[in-house]
């Protein structure tokens, strides 16, 4: 699934949270979008998920403009995104955050009759579980769980769509290296035809993960290349990189 | 899911235990006055635990409900007075008038919380007004309502007569019964946990897909349908549908109810509702002097020492011994 912004602006008042932004992101690569805080990473995700209409400028998912869909029905065209502050169904169990993502893209979420269905969706939140490596809280409501498990239950809720464009902000944020690891590894085994696009300050695991990165600085994108190009370029070291060479 | 499977085996055995008492209420109370009681109840029961599949499941707090309720009312009454007064056609039309104007209440669903709240107020109270409305007394029977209204006629059993209290009560028990089931089945379902997403998280269930507005609506409506449903069985009960029921003191009883007996758990407002109907009966016979008129401002009492001390309701501080 490829996806382009086309001279997206968004103005909060005076403050242009984004600037013309065009970025370019083909079907199954891994894009890293960087940039330092309030540079309007959020803001972007935002944007392409429906959240917000753009002030201006347009969103085009498989080359269709979908500027005007709704955030339902971009999710239903295959785009996921987790979000940078943890929202799952606090007073739901871990099990329970899981189905409901599942039920959604099997598309029994409105079913009086559960049926048969309902045991496979009960197996999947197993194996998922079992792959996120937390079967163990299950039953755990979400409110009660740690911060890394949190992290981690958010991420599996966006995977549990399977979606072919998934958007993640800052998924990484207060993990620690263990979880950092195992998350990453996570991240690689995707199938290689989903996109992905990951908003993410440590620079390590962008740059273990993105084949391209783009950078946001005051809501203009002021550069996009690889990850080897976005080391040597001035204006990135300056505002970001702090100089660092 | 394990916290409900743990607590399955004596929540059948006190389900079970509870149906035996409303069974046998015929049996043992006192006098007729009681069994009406107990039919007044279980109205209020069903009236109640619609309200709580929109506030405990779905989290749309309604404080309109009344206007259901009391379509249901004038619905039953209109046709069990000009058509027939044949029980399932009576109890079809107590839903689908509840359903239709819920269906018009649906605009106070662009707003969400406190501003919901006060949509719906304001919508029961439109609805009360247009009631009370004498210049509309031909139709629907401007402030005194629509009166001898007769009660309905079972289905291949005309003799035995819903006149009696004892029957009319066994027809309220076996239709509070049935939407009892009819909701625990919907709550349980893949449905009922949509509504639980979009209570904890409307924002992110609309970015997993589902579109969260056809469940609000969806919930409104049958919520609707069955408060129409209780009032059905209210008008017929009371002989009567009268403008007060869509007032706003009748959707404030039945958010009392839901509150006092646990919302998200349909038998606590359930029963919170037979306390209601209780405390009701038994403030405004109150022998002190002026204390009597004011029952309202004791049960308002009532209920805030509920939410003081119970949070969680009735239902909440059984589940607690359990646990
Ligand atoms: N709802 C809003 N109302 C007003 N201003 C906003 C709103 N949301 C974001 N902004 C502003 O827009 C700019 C971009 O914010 P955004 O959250 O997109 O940045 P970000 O790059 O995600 O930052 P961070 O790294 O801190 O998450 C900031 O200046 C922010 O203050
Ligand atoms: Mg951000």
């Amino acid at each position: 699934m490829n996806l382009s912004t086309n001279s997206v602006t968004v103005r909060f008042g005076a403050v242009a949270a984004l600037q013309n932004v065009n970025v370019k992101v083909a079907s199954g690569e891994r894009r890293a979008v960087i940039g330092p805080n309030g540079a309007g990473k959020t803001t972007l995700f935002d944007v392409i998920t429906g959240q917000r209409r753009p002030t201006s400028g347009k969103v085009l998912i498989d080359d269709a403009d979908v500027t005007g869909f709704t955030v339902w029905r971009r999710a239903r065209l295959g785009l996921a995104r987790t979000f940078q502050r943890s929202t799952l169904f606090a007073n739901l169990t871990v099990a329970e955050n899981l189905a409901i993502a599942i039920r959604s893209r099997l598309k029994v979420g409105s079913r009086i009759w559960p049926g048969r269905l309902e045991r496979e969706v009960g197996a999947e939140v197993s194996s998922r579980l079992e792959m996120a490596r937390l079967p163990a809280l299950r039953h755990r409501l979400a409110w009660r769980l740690g911060h890394g498990e949190r992290r981690i239950v958010e991420i599996e809720l966006a995977l549990a769509r399977d979606p072919r464009l998934l958007l993640l902000d800052e998924p990484m944020a207060g993990l620690s290296g263990a979880e950092r690891e195992a998350a990453v590894t996570r991240l690689r085994a995707l199938p290689e035809a989903v996109t992905v696009i990951l908003v993410e300050h440590d620079l390590d695991v962008v740059f273990a993960i993105a084949q391209r990165v783009s950078v946001l600085d005051h809501g203009v994108l002021i550069a996009d290349g690889t990850p080897a190009e976005i080391r040597a370029n001035r204006r990135v070291q300056e505002v970001y990189l702090g100089g660092a060479d | 899911m394990s916290r409900l499977r743990q607590l399955r085996p004596r929540r059948w055995l006190g389900q079970a235990a509870f149906l035996v008492f409303l069974l046998s209420v015929p049996a043992w109370a006192p006098n007729r006055f009681w069994i009406n009681v107990a039919s007044q109840a279980l109205i209020f029961a069903i009236f109640a635990m619609s309200l709580d599949l929109l506030i405990g499941y779905a989290g749309m707090p309604s404080f309109g409900h009344a206007a259901f309720y009391a379509a249901g009312a004038y619905g039953g009454a209109l046709w069990a007075l000009h058509l027939s007064s044949a029980l399932l056609p009576l109890l079809a039309v107590g839903l689908m008038a509840g359903a239709s104007l819920a269906l018009v209440g649906a605009l106070a669903l662009r707003a969400r919380g406190i501003y919901f709240l006060m949509l719906t107020l304001a919508f029961a109270q439109v609805v009360w007004s247009v009631l009370s409305n004498n210049q509309l007394a031909n139709v629907l029977g401007g402030d005194i309502g629509l009166i001898s209204v007769p009660r309905p006629v079972l289905p291949f059993a005309a003799d035995v007569s819903l006149f009696r209290p004892a029957n009319f009560y066994f027809l309220t028990l076996t239709v509070a019964i049935i939407v009892y089931l009819a909701l625990a089945a919907v709550v349980a379902s893949p449905f009922g946990h949509t509504l639980e997403g979009i209570r904890e998280n409307e924002g992110r269930m609309e970015s997993l897909g589902y579109p969260t507005f056809r469940y609000r609506l969806a919930a409104f409506i049958i919520a609707g349908a069955l408060a129409g449903l209780a009032g059905m069985l209210g008008g017929s009960f009371n002989f009567s549908a009268t403008p007060a029921t869509a007032f706003w003191t009748t959707s404030g009883l039945a958010m009392i109810a839901v509150i006092m007996g646990g919302s998200r758990s349909l038998v606590g407002p359930a029963a919170g509702a037979i306390v209601v109907v209780l405390l009701q009966l038994g403030l405004s016979s109150l022998p002190a002097r002026g204390l009597a008129e004011r029952w309202q401002l004791l049960l308002g009492v009532v209920f805030i020492a509920f939410v003081l001390f119970l949070p969680g309701g009735l239902y909440g501080l059984l589940r607690r011994r359990a646990a």
